[in-house]
């Protein structure tokens, strides 16, 4: 009766912390979602004012003109190519002569050339999100690194078994990077898919390692709830509890590997 | 009365003949920027061009063609990356026009005058210089053009807080086939 009540006693504390911090956790997402929502809406509504409001807009090459390069050339003289870098944003060419090339020639077709302002709203929504998972990402390092670090005081001291300390900072810490993962995976899940092409290079690996520390995230806090009972009611870790340690080093490694992936390969020639 | 008319016939038409538009084609190209951070060296490579040149009275305008999701670095994320930075699906096509004189098309360095459209801007580069390289009637064409991002007003994107360089040179490779 005793050992039940001290297991619902632990499993209450890890379950408070967990929706403490997903609560708080989910608020700010909802919120934060909700503004990408608005900005990627904006920037849709930005991007598709008519054509009239787009002074910018490379006109197909049929409208880029010799007139213009021939002006061009008779302003030109013999400097560097670096000195002749003359951008000239926003302008747009006058309508090319008869017989010089167009885009048409080419082979491609008005859809091909035709800008997709909704795509493109979606292409910055994508990157907004995943800049966020990002940084939510790198930051969760640091409660991971410091469970991993706080879970060498988390076993019960055999000099002074009644002082659980140690062990609530490591349950704390570990609910923080448990809530702080959850916040970067929904920024990667709800970032709109905008190809169907299969991954290629380092975000390969980077998504293979999701199926280890995905349940590794969620069976870490499990196991440890059964070790953080067991030790509470003076029994030695066992059973399946006892692969806590384990699985939750497997899943900050797969955790930082998947990091590394992400940014492979990196050239220090620079440095 | 029938000779006549003819020759003079041939005479009109013959030099009217000798101008005819002469077209140039792209067979194979190989497009490749290359961009620089303290961290990576990325080179993104097209094979996708399209080109095409027509010579009238002695001057070739050129026209090259490519559609900017066709490069590819060899990391999707990357890719797609770049086609949000470079407003890739408002602006889907990089074209490149160039008029060179007919007679300087044997020479074995070009010195091209480019306008670049790429990203929902135009940028003139004066005097690229191009070797060119003739095999039989394949004109093999290579150089690099010394753009950078500013020249598009594109914001480089960063890498842990680091921005890439702003220079993102493309080179080109490509053989021309006149036709």
């Amino acid at each position: 009766m005793a050992l039940c009540r001290q297991f619902s006693v632990g499993w209450a504390r890890v379950v408070i912390n967990a929706l403490a911090l997903m609560t708080l956790s989910g608020t700010s997402l909802a919120l934060a979602a909700q503004a990408i929502g608005q900005s990627g809406s904006e920037l849709a509504t930005k991007a598709d004012p008519g054509p009239a409001a787009l002074p910018d807009a490379p006109m197909p090459a049929v409208l880029a003109g010799r007139e213009r390069e021939a002006s061009t050339r008779e302003t030109s003289d013999s400097s560097s190519v670096q000195d002749k870098q003359q951008p000239k944003p926003g302008e747009q060419s006058p309508p090319a002569p008869p017989g010089a090339p167009s885009l048409a020639d080419l082979g491609l077709t008005p859809e091909q050339i035709r800008g997709d302002n909704k795509e493109q709203a979606l292409l910055d929504k994508r990157t907004q999100m995943l800049k966020i998972h990002q940084r939510l990402g790198l930051i969760t390092v640091i409660p991971v690194a410091a469970a991993c670090i706080s879970s060498a005081g988390a076993p019960p001291d055999r000099n002074n078994p009644g002082s659980t300390t140690s062990r609530d900072v490591h349950v704390a810490l570990g609910g923080v990077a448990v809530g702080m993962y959850a916040a970067t995976a929904i920024y990667a899940i709800r970032a709109p898919k905008v190809s169907n092409e299969p991954a290629r290079g380092g975000i390969k690996l980077h998504k293979y390692l999701i199926y280890i520390h995905a349940p590794g995230m969620i069976l870490t806090p499990i196991l440890g709830a059964m070790a953080f009972n067991q030790a509470n009611s003076g029994e030695k870790v066992h059973g399946i509890a006892s692969a806590h340690s384990a699985v939750a080093w497997a899943t900050a490694g797969s955790y930082v590997a998947a990091i590394v992936a992400v940014s492979w390969p990196i050239h220090l020639k620079h440095f | 009365m029938k000779r006549r008319s003819l020759l003079v016939f041939m005479l009109l038409t013959l030099p009217a003949l000798s101008q005819a538009d002469r077209t140039w084609t792209l067979d194979q190209s190989t497009l490749t920027y290359h961009m620089s951070h303290p961290l990576h060296e990325v080179d993104g490579v097209s094979h996708a061009a399209k080109g095409k040149g027509v010579c009238h009275s002695g001057e070739c305008d050129f026209l090259l063609a490519v559609a900017v999701k066709t490069f590819n670095s060899g990391d999707t994320n990357r890719d797609l990356h770049m086609l949000q930075v470079t407003r890739g699906a408002q602006f889907p096509i990089v074209s490149v026009r160039l008029r060179l004189p007919e007679s300087s098309l044997a020479s074995p360095t070009l010195d091209c005058d480019l306008e670049v459209q790429f990203a929902g801007n135009t940028a003139h580069y004066s005097h690229v210089p191009f070797t060119q390289v003739i095999d039989g009637t394949a004109h093999h064409i290579t150089g690099t053009v010394p753009s950078t991002l500013s020249d598009f007003k594109i914001e480089p994107p960063s890498f842990f807080t680091v921005p890439i360089k702003n220079e993102i040179p493309v080179r080109v490779d490509a053989v021309w086939h006149p036709s």
